[in-house]
């Protein structure tokens, strides 16, 4: 069963606005959409839906070609309401092995609008899961897929596509990990409520940070932003005095000038113990912390240029690694797409080269057997285990070109061969396997 | 050559291999040359261990009477100690540095047998005291916790550096944690520090038993025991009770290993035991 794909994402010039209108994200829209594209496209087609903010992509596999109009239609009909919108002209359409490249591609994080992002492999994981829960996958795509997951961890195995900071948040993160490592119960003190501070947190949580205040100057704020970071809420003329015991400080503050002096991270490190490093993060514009703070022994300030820097300086770096990651991925793709070649062209032929040889043997030991009546079962067990064996080590030799002849790239060249095999075997002739 | 020559010509390949293995993974990071490069520290160990009792087996004696047997005990501390620095805080990052380190003590060793600095073990007698053996094994067993927090100093310094100049962060995410490594360097201290007072001190109840040469009070080896032993002192002081900051101790660090460097290489009429 060939493979096809249709779809958009930011790639496509699909606007965000349609996109956004696209997506299959609410709770239960994705299993709806599957059960109606599988009453439209017919029970014997296999399914998977990929819908994230930034692509919604259907896979299929039929035993006939379905034409891209039709898919488009039976996506469009798969939403809980109409779309008021033209899709046609942002739909991409691949087949075959160029769909399976696009979905290793898709996985790997190299279609992403941040490229290398991790999330997309989460999506494409739940995508696969809800269609295989929902009954929508089988012999087709579900190798597919596994392989695309396959692949995608040896792309970002191989040229680490996956390392680095893909936002400012995730590379203050990064820096604090290089300071504190991972999995350190640190205390991290907000200063400002802003949704900036609030996102760099939930990274530093997520990396290990375990304790956190929040110093907003108006309390109810501070208090809403502490419980769903579950945090504690400190008056914010106050914060000074929790310095000696934080290990690192976001400032995010709307002030017009710094709020964290250089005096007063001087007395919080006199009373911290054994000099533990204090890690500012100051996002801020004007900034929050004092420009001098930085030169204070085992104090790092970064400020939101050193972060927007380490955050390009690591784009350009995964830019270097993708061209590897692409390599990985074609490589895969030509491997996968041989070995579809070799299981829905060459197969077939093997099993019917068999059982050819097996009808030829099984008449021959049925004339023998007429002949030969005086020999005991014990014998005809061990004459029907040589004739087996004889089988084997004839049909050896042709399986193994069989499956060379099938792993070839050109799909007119396999043909011909296999044509040639049926010829040289007096096989039925092609039924017209797909070679895709 | 003997069997514990041989053997220790293996090893010397096995540390230099861990060595620039372990240092092409900080620039590549390839968890292929990690493995390999921490399977041959092991087996320079091993083999290190090995070529130690063959050499006990020739020689009838402990091997550490001679500033060779002495540097090469003390590279094979060194790489054990890297060995469980690693397993504790997988200090990798170390090991180009401690395993560079074990490579040239044992080349520094050889050399200096193969210069007829050796004179075989003639007073080997002497090692027969409890007191002596306790004093050599436990110095030397200090110094290497010394060389390796030297190298976590000197991996603190390096670090502190990227991360105040903001420069080369990229490849500051192949090194271990700033916290982690001055957690280390402190813990080899804290463990050296008392192993080094059981050295100076058993070595002193050695010699006030007597049978010494004349003068082992003002003995240039022994100065520099006291003097190593006080940096070490100053480098804890500093650390737990001044609060002094970690960049300032790590420089303590880099000061207290040429100390070390000095001890073992230092002429000395009371400690020559061949």
């Amino acid at each position: 069963m060939p493979v096809a794909l249709i779809g958009l994402s930011h790639n496509t010039g699909a606007p965000v606005a349609l996109r956004e209108q696209i997506a299959f994200t609410t709770p239960g829209a994705l299993e709806r959409a599957l059960r109606r594209l599988r009453a439209s496209l017919g029970d014997a087609c296999e399914i998977v839906l990929l819908s994230t903010c930034n692509r919604t992509e259907l896979y299929v596999a039929a035993p006939e070609e379905i034409p891209a109009g039709t898919l488009a239609d039976a996506l469009l009909a798969a939403r809980d309401t109409p779309l008021g919108a033209d899709l046609h002209p942002f739909l991409a359409e691949r087949r075959g092995h160029r769909a399976a490249e696009h979905l290793f591609r898709v996985t790997a994080g190299l279609d992403s609008m941040i490229l290398g992002e991790t999330d997309i492999l989460r999506q494409v994981k739940e995508a696969y899961s809800t269609a295989a829960d929902a009954g929508v996958c089988g012999r087709v795509l579900n190798p597919l897929f596994h392989e695309a997951l396959r692949v995608s961890k040896r792309a970002r195995t191989e040229t680490d596509m996956g390392r680095g900071a893909f936002s400012i948040g995730h590379a203050a993160a990064e820096v604090a990990r290089n300071i504190f490592g991972a999995g350190q119960g640190r205390t991290v003190l907000l200063l400002g409520a802003g949704k900036m501070s609030e996102t760099t947190a939930r990274h530093l949580t997520a990396a290990g940070a375990t304790s956190v205040l929040v110093a907003n100057r108006t309390f109810d704020r501070a208090a809403r932003l502490a419980e769903t970071l579950n945090g504690r809420a400190i008056h914010y003329d106050q914060f000074a005095s929790h310095l000696a015991r934080t290990d690192i400080v976001i400032a995010s503050t709307a002030a017009p000038h710094p709020v964290v002096t250089k005096a007063m991270v001087a007395d919080a490190l006199r009373h911290r113990r054994h000099r533990d490093p204090l890690f500012f993060i100051d996002i801020a514009v004007p900034r929050d912390v004092e420009a001098e703070v930085g030169d204070l022994p085992d104090v790092f300030l970064y400020n939101i240029d050193d972060l927007r820097r380490l955050v390009d300086e690591d784009l350009a770096e995964r830019r270097q690694r993708a061209a590897r990651a692409e390599a990985v991925v074609r490589e895969e793709a030509l491997a996968f797409a041989a070995r579809q070649r070799i299981a829905q062209t060459a197969a077939p032929l093997v099993s019917s080269m068999r059982a050819k040889m097996r009808t030829n043997t099984e008449a021959e030991l049925v004339r023998l057997r007429q002949r030969l009546s005086h020999l005991t079962d014990d014998d005809w067990r061990a004459i029907e285990a040589s004739f087996a064996a004889v089988e084997n080590r004839m049909l050896h030799d042709p399986t193994a070109k069989i499956k060379e002849y099938a792993a070839a790239p050109d799909p007119e060249h396999v043909a011909a061969r296999m044509e040639m095999v049926r010829e040289l075997f007096g096989l039925e002739p092609s039924s017209g396997a797909d070679v895709e | 050559m003997t069997g514990s020559a041989a053997v220790l010509g293996l090893t010397e390949l096995f540390y230099l291999i861990g060595a620039v293995l372990l240092g092409a993974n900080l620039f590549l990071r390839r968890s292929a040359l990690l493995v390999t490069g921490r399977g041959a520290a092991i087996a320079g160990v091993v083999l290190h261990t090995v070529s130690i009792g063959l050499r006990c087996a020739e020689l009838h004696r402990a091997p550490f009477t001679t500033p060779g047997e002495s540097l090469s005990l003390l590279a094979w501390v060194v790489a054990l100690a890297y060995l469980g620095t690693e397993a504790l805080w997988r200090l990798s990052a170390a090991g180009p540095f401690a395993l560079g380190l074990s490579f040239l003590l044992v080349l520094l060793g050889a050399a200096s047998r193969s210069a007829g600095t050796e004179a075989g073990g003639a007073n080997a007698q002497l090692l027969a005291s409890n007191a002596i053996s306790l004093h050599i094994t436990a110095t030397i067993a200090a110094v290497a916790a010394f060389a390796l927090a030297f190298c976590c100093g000197a991996l603190y310094l390096i670090e502190h550096h990227i991360l105040k100049s903001k420069h080369g962060l990229t490849w500051m995410k192949r090194l271990p944690p700033l916290r982690t490594v001055e957690t280390a360097a402190f813990t080899l201290v804290a463990v050296g520090f008392p192993l080094l007072t059981l050295g100076i001190l058993s070595g002193l109840v050695r010699a006030l038993g007597g049978g010494l040469p004349h003068g082992w009070q003002t003995d240039p080896k022994a100065l520099l025991a006291y003097t190593v032993w006080a940096v070490y002192g100053a480098y804890l002081l500093a650390r737990l009770a001044l609060n002094w900051p970690p960049v300032r101790t790590s420089y303590v660090l880099l000061v207290g290993l040429v100390l070390c460097l000095l001890l073992f290489l230092v002429p000395s009429a009371a400690h020559r035991f061949g």
